[in-house]
């Protein structure tokens, strides 16, 4: 029978009911609407955290030095802390799969001076490879990052996030400018940008930063001004497959070295592992409540097509006595369940994408309409036409002709 | 060779006690080109007689052969096949379908046998035409009158050009003088070489047609 018969008499059957076909409909599409506006939330949810984690690197393990509480010390006074020179040497030189440790040391109660002003912007110590762990990069071709010979020469120079530079220089071109903290002056010899604009250990904005050299920062600002040789370790893993097990090693190293516990371990890669559990726990009770209200859709859709048939027997018994077989009558009503569900499947879609714009705009929360479920919802009402057309159109087949045409 | 010919048919509905024979072992022959009335009292087992013959029941015992072919006991699509092509079946309340024009109606039966939708459509109003309705394709059929509505009947049963043209009681309910018309185109067709066969419980047809089979419950008793 011809694809053409099919749809001419489903829209005849649609027409002649459309209030009615419509409210068979609903059930399909406030299941679609609603899987389709949740997954849009959901996914939006899950592609914003992922992005938070990522932005730490999803290869490295933090390291960041916490001060004590008193009563932990048992009352003694605690002027040194957290990770220690002596830790980030044995991290470098013991543990297999550790591609680089990169400490950073913050100056927290000295402002950054220029032109004699001051600022709140941070000045912190770090390795060159601080730029390709932190997935930063050299913002002006005209300048450089920190290089080796930095440390070993203990030059005076340090390079701008590009934030800061703003706020530290204005319109003003910060190349060959200086900055001084605590009487110490430093040449800006290059700017710094992270286009992820990740915040150091989830704290401070990269950008809104001024790095010199680890070794020639601590040499200045000696032990006088520092409880800590660093407040962060960045620590870069070779093998992601392996990532946790160096991280229960690093676990295992300071708390043998270390009496107290002044410091913490935040590990990016697992956090996005536990995002992901939680993500899928979420997927199924999402998938639950889909299956859930299509099934109700479903059972509407079953009703109304019984309702059609029990209406249309003495059209199905001319038909049949005009010669259509079985066949096509089997074809003609589920073609119309299914047109039925795939229609409220769009329409649902529609109305699930209009949810999802809402959810932006009155919640600021960032919704996805990914084009996985936008397929997955469509695939589904068509499962449910299939599946719930089934039985009526089988049963509106199995009429025999003569009792059809009694009606 | 007749056209028709049943050996021995009988349809018995339910079993046992309650076992309804509708026909009892009837053998009938009909030959091409005759105009046929199928007469009796309801209950007589006319219909059934004319289900049978439109293949839209099963016998229960017996043979059914058309043009030749033993058509009792088929699959359900080999009887839609022979149903479709060699059988146009009129009905007393015409059955034509309300939300589609005349012009579809008439298509409806081609569209089973497969024909190409311009043929189909050039065809349906060349038949429509030719039973006065041909400035009326578009029309519904809930635009037309009784009588008109059972030439679209007419037209739509002679649409795949059958051998046989079954009518159960197609002039019941029309007037007298629109059934005369009716009895006018069965003549008209069966002119032309067609069979026209007619379930009637009106007795005035019988001068009307050439032959007629009357039945008494589920029995055979005029031929």
């Amino acid at each position: 029978m011809s694809l053409m018969y099919n749809l001419e008499s489903t829209w005849l059957s649609l027409k002649h009911h459309a209030f009615r076909s419509l409210l068979a409909m609903l059930g399909v599409v406030l299941g679609v609407a609603a899987v389709v506006g949740m997954l849009a939330v959901s996914e939006g949810a899950k592609r914003e955290s992922i992005n938070r984690i990522q932005q730490q690197g999803v290869d490295n393990i933090i390291l960041h030095s916490e001060k004590p509480r008193i009563n932990e010390s048992g009352g003694e006074a605690i002027f040194f802390y957290g990770i220690s020179k002596n830790d980030i040497a044995h991290f470098n030189s013991v543990f297999e799969n550790v591609k680089t440790v990169v400490p950073i040391v913050e100056i927290r109660h000295k402002s950054i001076y220029v032109n004699g002003r001051p600022s709140d912007v941070i000045l912190a110590g770090t390795t060159p490879e601080f730029l390709t762990v932190s997935r930063s990069q050299n913002a002006d071709p005209r300048g450089r990052w920190l290089v080796d010979t930095d440390c070993i020469l203990s030059e005076m120079v340090c390079s701008v996030g590009v934030d800061a530079a703003r706020q530290l220089f204005g319109l003003e071109d910060p190349l060959g400018k200086t900055v001084s903290v605590g009487g110490t002056t430093f040449k800006v010899v290059g700017l710094l940008k992270n286009p992820l604009r990740s915040k150091l250990a989830g704290k401070n904005d990269i950008n809104n930063m001024v790095f010199v050299d680890y070794e020639t920062l601590l040499s200045i600002f000696n032990r006088d001004f520092m409880a800590v040789e660093a407040n962060y370790v960045y620590v870069q893993v070779e093998n992601l497959d392996y990532l946790k097990n160096t991280a229960g090693r690093i676990r295992t190293y300071l708390s043998e070295v270390h009496e107290l516990p002044d410091y913490t371990i935040s590990v990016p890669y697992e956090l996005l592992l536990a995002e992901q559990a939680t993500q899928r726990v979420f997927t199924i009770v999402m998938g639950s409540i889909a299956a859930i209200s299509l099934l109700v859709g479903g059972i509407g859709i079953m009703n109304i097509m019984l309702a059609n048939i029990y209406e249309r027997t003495k059209e199905i018994g001319t038909l049949r006595a005009l010669g259509a077989p079985k066949q096509t009558i089997l074809v003609q009503f589920l073609f119309e369940a299914v047109t039925l569900t795939a229609l409220g499947g769009l329409i649902g879609v529609g109305i699930g994408f209009l949810i999802a714009v809402l959810i932006k705009h009155a919640a600021a929360m960032p919704t996805i309409v990914t084009p996985g479920s936008v397929i997955v919802a469509l695939t589904v009402s068509i499962l449910t036409g299939i599946i719930f057309g089934t039985h009526p159109a089988w049963k509106a087949a199995s009429l025999s002709p003569i009792e059809a045409l009694r009606r | 060779m007749s056209l028709i010919q049943l050996q021995g048919i009988s349809r018995v509905y339910g079993s046992g006690k309650t076992a309804v024979h509708a026909l009892r072992s009837a053998d009938l022959r009909i030959e091409k080109g005759t105009f046929v009335a199928i007469y009796g009292a309801s209950g007589s087992g006319k219909s059934t007689m004319l289900n049978m013959l439109g293949l839209l029941d099963e016998p229960t015992a017996g043979s059914y052969w058309l043009e030749g072919r033993n058509v009792a006991n088929l699959s359900d699509k080999e009887r839609s096949y022979i149903r479709c092509r060699k059988v146009g079946i009129i009905f007393q309340s015409f059955n034509l379908f309300p939300h589609f024009s005349i012009l579809e109606n008439v298509c409806m039966p081609m569209r089973f046998a497969g024909l190409e939708r311009k043929e189909m459509l050039a065809r349906a109003a060349e038949l429509l035409d030719r039973l006065g309705l041909g400035s009326r394709l578009k029309h519904s059929p809930s635009q037309l009158s009784g009588g008109q509505c059972q030439r679209v009947a007419i037209a739509r049963a002679l649409a795949n050009n059958p051998a046989v043209i079954l009518g159960d009681e197609p002039t019941g309910n029309l007037d007298e003088k629109t059934g005369d018309e009716m009895i006018g185109i069965f003549h008209e067709l069966v002119a032309e070489g067609r069979t026209v066969v007619m379930v009637t419980h009106n007795a005035e047809y019988e001068k009307e047609v050439q032959r007629v089979i009357e039945l008494h419950d589920g029995t055979v008793v005029r031929q």
